[in-house]
């Protein structure tokens, strides 16, 4: 199991479990992440938020949260 | 339900960001809508209305946002409007190219007892990308009208109001069995029990099925709800059954999205490859080159906006010239000289002012617009989020910004794509910190005059001080204007770049331009009207003049702050125009001019010998304290107006404008008296 902003850049991921309160459960999920979503990095390097492609969209998403987001790579 | 008689409909469009609503709305309303705030918050309420076949529909654009949870501001206004059953039709927009991310919005609201209609948007899009949706698959599975849409193409909008009117009709409540189905099967039944409890018809617009879902994802305003209603013993049965469920958010959300999948099941077919991350997105969202790029732009778009603009403002620089013919026909009338003055001065550059500022306006919009339309606003947003974040800003806001160098009142038009309200007027608060460009006509005169060669250490001092002027003005004003759980971390989509839709794009901008036109007409011509009775004299002796004894009167004051009452009057006419410092000591020290020309037509001219009479009268603290006070003055008088008309709150207007007032004359006080010390 990895944190979100372990996975490199090209690769795949599932999403495993999403932790943190509840505004941000909301937040995550109406953006489309949600549990067994399948997810591929786009862009993880410096200090910019994590670029990920997910149910047919990119999303931004802050390195801090993404820490919450525990993955599976699968490719 | 509050349309008493058949031939009125109210229709919500309801939709997550992007998904086109603002489009809509201004493709059905035109220019019949009215844009204010919600009563007693900081979110903009767009109403308007259409008529058709003798009915009228009036429509209210509810605020984009991702879900029906109580989370910001936002999501709760929204969900309190479709509550009280104000709306007769609910028409929900999708984003037709990410179909089944954006039909969360849906999904949320199933379960609310209100008609409904889908609206795919974007089709166009999704069929560039290879996708074909069969929508009458998914209207069948959903029980209410689902459109095929393009907002921004007029031609499709036939469809949408059969689509309305056959909602309203046959009532059309969407089809949510399987989505209840499956929010069975969460927790050891939590969903079952909680639904056991709530009240068999709901509370509101809300089923039963609906609550017992928000509570499972701790919705705290639901649970209020549930508290008013309920008996006092299913209230503590709820909490009990609550307090055993974890996470419910994401259990509820597996639930949602399995529905979708199931809805869209067979109706959507992907038949090319979709490239995630184009070459150009690459750079535009690089960690090196993202920010440069965004910059440079940023400032080519600023240049592009004057390729618009400059006819009209060439157009608005003519009127002056009427000047002439109309006080010689008003002379042969032997109309009242003081007439002639007041048509000269005050209407003939009122209305210069108002038509040079649409023109840039309209550029500033008809650029950044598209930029924001394109799709690469929401990159720029993305590259420089963490900057921003520290003022408490959106990465977009950067743009306002960069803008401002340029100009103040095209930084102020620009906010127009920033969408959180107190975050837009965070972003012109400080907006007015960046010098513009007119600042660079007099700080140089003045620096080098008093300074020489020490000159450039003066414009470096200033942007020094812009920058901490950032920093505190971001604290003083942001915290009553951005709410703490919008200085969250980055959560956001970058939505597919697409070509622009001109028509569309222009029609909005054109509905709000004479919105603006005639705000700022009223505006300039009331602060043109004081300002010339302020500096009227019947003799044109400017000892006569009102502004010229104020300005004696208050001199013992102004002293302190290192004014001298020329240069404190000098530094009073900059809120109306920057360049109108220059022209007012111009005046004041030669009688070059009288006072209100100077003011509203010097356009930063030296008066030949002013350099050595500012010498004499002048001490080098004098001359330091003056630069900083123009430099941090208001902007000016346009840039004012397009404030009031950016943040539409007068009030607002009037605190950034006495903050500015009051903190540039302070900083002068610093400035005299710490360079005092030195000098």
């Amino acid at each position: 199991m990895h944190k979100l902003h372990e996975v490199k850049t090209g690769q795949k991921a599932v999403v495993k479990n999403i932790k943190g309160d509840a505004r941000f459960l909301s937040r995550i999920t109406s953006i489309g992440l949600s549990l067994g979503c399948e997810i591929q990095m786009l862009h993880n390097k410096g200090k910019l938020p994590l670029l990920f492609y997910g149910r047919d969209t990119v999303i931004a998403l802050n390195r801090e949260d993404s820490k919450g987001v525990l993955v599976e790579v699968i490719a | 339900m509050t349309s008493v008689s058949s031939n009125r409909i109210t229709i919500a469009l309801l939709g997550q960001p992007n998904s086109g609503k603002s489009t809509l709305f201004n493709g059905l309303t035109g220019a019949r809508q009215r844009v204010g705030n919600w009563p007693g918050k900081t979110v903009e309420k767009k109403e308007g209305h259409f008529d058709r076949n003798g009915i009228r529909y009036r429509v209210t654009d509810l605020p984009g946002t991702y879900s029906l949870s109580a989370n910001s501001e936002e999501e709760i206004i929204t969900r309190d409007y479709i509550a009280s059953g104000e709306a007769d039709v609910v028409c929900i927009l999708a984003d037709s190219s990410q179909l089944s991310r954006s039909l969360f919005m849906l999904a949320d609201y199933a379960g609310i007892n209100c008609p409904a209609v889908l609206l795919l948007n974007l089709m166009d899009i999704a069929n560039s990308q290879g996708k074909t949706i069969d929508a009458a698959k998914i209207e069948e599975r959903l029980g209410i009208p689902v459109v095929p849409f393009v907002a921004a193409d007029t031609k499709h909008y036939d469809a949408f109001y059969k689509a309305i009117d056959r909602a309203f009709k046959e009532k059309s409540i969407i089809n949510s069995d399987s989505l209840f189905a499956k929010y069975r099967g969460i927790q050891d039944g939590s969903y079952e029990k909680l639904l056991n409890l709530m009240p068999k018809e709901g509370i509101d617009n809300f089923s039963a099925d609906w609550l017992s879902a928000k509570l499972i994802e701790g919705d705290t305003a639901i649970l209020e709800k549930a508290h008013k209603t309920l008996s006092f013993e299913a209230y503590k049965e709820v909490q009990t059954v609550l307090s055993s469920v974890q996470n419910g958010a994401l259990e509820t959300a597996g639930c949602k999205f399995k529905w979708i999948d199931e809805l869209l099941e067979g109706a959507v077919v992907q038949k090319k490859e979709k490239k995630l991350l184009s070459k150009f997105d690459k750079i535009a969202t690089h960690q090196r080159w993202g920010k440069p790029l965004a910059v440079l732009i940023i400032l080519l778009g600023l240049i592009t906006s004057f390729i618009p603009a400059t006819p009209i403002m060439l157009a608005g620089s003519m009127i002056p010239k009427l000047g002439e013919p109309i006080a010689n026909a008003l002379t042969v009338i032997s109309a009242p000289q003081m007439l002639i003055n007041f048509i000269n001065q005050v209407v003939l550059n009122t209305l210069y002012f108002a038509v040079a500022m649409i023109g840039f306006v309209f550029g500033v919009n008809l650029v950044f617009g598209f930029l924001e339309e394109v799709g690469y606003m929401a990159r720029v947003s993305y590259v420089f989020d963490s900057a921003m974040a520290r003022l408490g800003l959106q990465g977009k806001a950067v743009m306002p910004l960069v803008v401002s160098f340029g100009c103040t009142i095209g930084g102020a038009a620009g906010t127009r794509v920033i969408d959180s309200w107190g975050q837009k007027v965070l972003t012109i608060a400080l907006a007015w910190v960046v010098p513009c460009a007119a600042t660079w006509a007099i700080v140089p005169v003045i620096s080098s005059l008093f300074f020489g060669a020490w000159a450039p250490l003066i414009i470096v001092a200033i942007f020094i001080v812009a920058g901490l002027h950032m920093l505190i003005t971001a604290k003083v004003f942001g915290r009553k204007l951005v709410r703490e759980e919008d200085r969250a971390g980055l959560i956001m989509e970058l939505p597919p770049y697409h070509r622009p839709r001109w028509k569309a794009l222009l029609r909005s901008i054109f509905v709000r331009t004479w919105d603006i036109l005639s705000r700022a007409l009223r505006i300039i011509f009331v602060v043109s009207l004081v300002f010339w009775l302020l500096t009227y004299s019947a003799s044109g002796n400017q000892e006569q003049t009102l502004l010229y004894r104020f300005g004696k009167a208050i001199e013992p004051v102004t002293k302190v702050l290192g004014f001298t009452w020329q240069t404190f009057l000098a530094y009073f006419a900059s809120m109306v125009s920057k360049e109108a410092a220059l022209g007012v000591l111009g005046s004041l020290y030669l009688g070059a001019d009288t006072l209100f020309s100077a003011t509203v037509a010097s356009g930063g001219q030296v008066a030949s010998g002013l350099g050595s009479v500012l010498l004499t009268s002048l001490t080098q603290p004098a001359a330091l304290a003056f630069i900083f006070a123009v430099t941090f003055n208001a902007p000016c008088l346009m840039a004012i107006t397009s404030t009031y008309q950016e943040t539409r709150s007068l009030k607002w207007t009037l605190r950034i404008l006495g903050y500015y007032f009051i903190t540039s004359l302070l900083l002068a006080f610093l400035v005299y008296h710490i360079s005092g010390l030195f000098l």
